[in-house]
């Protein structure tokens, strides 16, 4: 099967400090990879650049065979490539519906506002301000805008890090579900071996920036 | 609920202002206060245009007064050395004031925060001082035109009396707000609103900020440029003071007073404060200072200015009105 994005040699500096050295991987279509490193080693910029949000110093990466290593994250995004952050940067004054009206293509009607929001758990929820919404709403809020582009591939940075054990559960059926009924293709950064291992099947190990390891679960 | 509420209560309000300032011609003949009302109307349509830019969309643009005055010289050197009629006088105006909002949305774009304070500050004085510094044209009868002093429009009438010229501005006020609020519910006004609650959360959306960013600057600037075009007809002289750095700090402090981003908020505050200064005869050097000490202390205090106090207000409210 061809691979849905393939990375080739990514090197990545940061003020002359090498964070990854020379990183290839490829995901398969509708394949559930998860990426387990210690911190700092490179995790978040393996994302951020799978993702678009910045630019290697060198290597490429191509998604469905297409060159995309200097697309930039909004573009990456049409494409079909969506991603989570460590840290949920909510819009302080857009409403739940707004943010998803947002990421939502045009024209964004409002029976798809409503069985996105309806999917995530958050349509009771619709009409508050992002801002004021709980950590496990946050995560849940976030996850609903990389789902809404209706991906082929998800990036998610520790989407289950500081969540409460029933919305850990919630959120990893969730993305069961997205992967399993929608075909959608994810890397999975976390620190938690037992949630890799049930939500993927095959984990890669960070250290010092390379791939150090990969095992099949 | 309380955004129903809050709808019918901000209708009622603009229907009773709307009666309130359509009646006061009729008990208020003195032509000064009409004057000065009718500048009121075309500074708080001003304060609004800026807030497309500025509030909705996050960008602190400090050379707003460069739109503003683009259309004013366009207007009035049209008018009177190529002899157009004033209205399409005016419309090159507004495309000229358009085309360089798109011009400058080009140049910020890439830019973030303090960046985009500094290169739209730098933009706005280079044109302040380039029609400051130059008396570039030559009038019939030996008159220097440019320079401090200006250049005159020329309209088909003689005189317009302070009554027409109030509905006039206040037509003009209520069209540019309804457009304001059209571009504040519409698809671009939840990007624009998007981009400035996080640029990022944007980007990650699919969103193209760039895009988004020039668009913002051309409607402001388009809108700016109508308020420009309306006021040379009504003062007669396109002067440097069109392009000045104080016309920008007012749009933005206006606004930071009513609440950035509302619309609504910028266009009552600007009337308001307009109306006190002109009231209490307040000098241009006194006002500047005024201008920074509310930016500071609305900033760090009322950081949603008046629309965001009568938000919370309605919330305590509804909260209150909540069964336990």
């Amino acid at each position: 099967m061809n691979p849905l994005i393939e990375v080739h040699g990514i090197s990545k500096s940061f003020d002359g400090t090498a964070v990854l050295s020379g990183v290839s991987l490829s995901i398969a279509p509708g394949e559930a990879v998860g990426l387990f490193g210690a911190n700092g080693s490179g995790k978040t910029t393996l994302v951020n650049i799978l993702s678009g949000l910045i630019a290697p110093d060198a290597g490429t990466v191509a998604f469905e065979g297409r060159d995309i290593t200097r697309l930039p994250i909004d573009a990456r995004y049409r494409l079909g490539i969506s991603r989570t952050f460590q840290i949920p940067r909510p819009y302080p004054v857009l409403t739940v519906r707004d943010a998803v009206r947002v990421a939502l293509p045009a024209p964004a009607d409002e029976p798809a506002v409503e069985t996105l929001l309806a999917r995530v758990g958050l349509s009771g929820q619709r009409n508050f301000p992002c801002a004021r919404l709980s950590q496990g709403c946050l995560r849940r809020l976030d996850f609903a805008l990389a789902l809404a582009c209706r991906p082929k591939l998800m990036v998610l940075d520790e989407v289950f890090s500081a969540l409460s054990m029933t919305d850990e559960e919630e959120l990893a059926a969730l993305l069961r579900a997205a992967n399993l009924e929608d075909r959608a293709a994810f890397l999975l950064v976390s620190h938690n071996p037992p949630l890799l291992k049930s939500l993927c099947s095959r984990i890669l190990r960070l250290e010092g920036g390379r791939i150090a390891g990969e095992r099949a679960v | 609920m309380v955004r129903n509420n809050a709808f019918r209560e901000t209708t009622y309000a603009l229907a009773a202002s709307a009666g309130a300032l359509l009646l006061l011609p009729l008990a208020v003949r003195d032509p000064f206060l009409l004057d000065v009302l009718t500048t009121g109307f075309l500074l708080s349509a001003f304060a609004g245009s800026w807030d497309i830019v500025g509030g909705m969309a996050g960008q602190l643009s400090l050379c707003h007064a460069l739109f503003f005055g683009a259309a004013t010289y366009a207007c009035a050197c049209l008018s009177t050395l190529f002899h157009w009629p004033i209205l399409l006088a005016g419309a090159a105006g507004v495309l000229l004031a358009g085309l360089a909002g798109a011009a400058v949305g080009a140049l910020a774009a890439p830019l973030r925060g303090p960046f985009v304070a500094v290169l739209t500050l730098a933009l706005g004085e280079a044109a302040h001082e380039l029609v400051l510094g130059n008396v570039f044209l030559a009038g019939p009868g030996g008159y220097a035109w440019g320079g401090e002093g200006g250049i005159p429009v020329t309209v088909p009438w003689t005189a317009v009396s302070p009554a027409a010229a109030y509905y006039a501005a206040l037509a003009f006020l209520a069209a540019s707000v309804g457009t304001m609020l059209l571009v504040r519910r519409s698809r671009q006004g939840l990007m624009l609103r998007a981009l400035e609650g996080s640029e990022l959360t944007a980007r990650a959306s699919g969103v193209d900020v760039a895009m988004h960013k020039r668009r913002a600057f051309t409607i402001a600037a388009a809108i700016a440029g109508a308020v420009g075009a309306a006021y040379v007809v009504h003062v007669g002289r396109a002067t440097a003071n069109d392009f000045s750095l104080e016309l920008s700090f007012q749009a933005a402090t206006f606004a930071a007073v009513g609440g950035r981003g509302s619309v609504l908020g910028p266009v009552f505050a600007a009337f308001l404060l307009h109306l006190l200064f002109q009231g209490f005869d307040v000098p241009p050097g006194t006002r500047i200072l005024f201008y920074a000490l509310a930016l500071m202390l609305i900033l760090r205090f009322f950081p949603g200015g008046i629309a965001g106090g009568v938000r919370r207000l309605r919330e305590r409210r509804a909260g209150r009105a909540e069964p336990r």
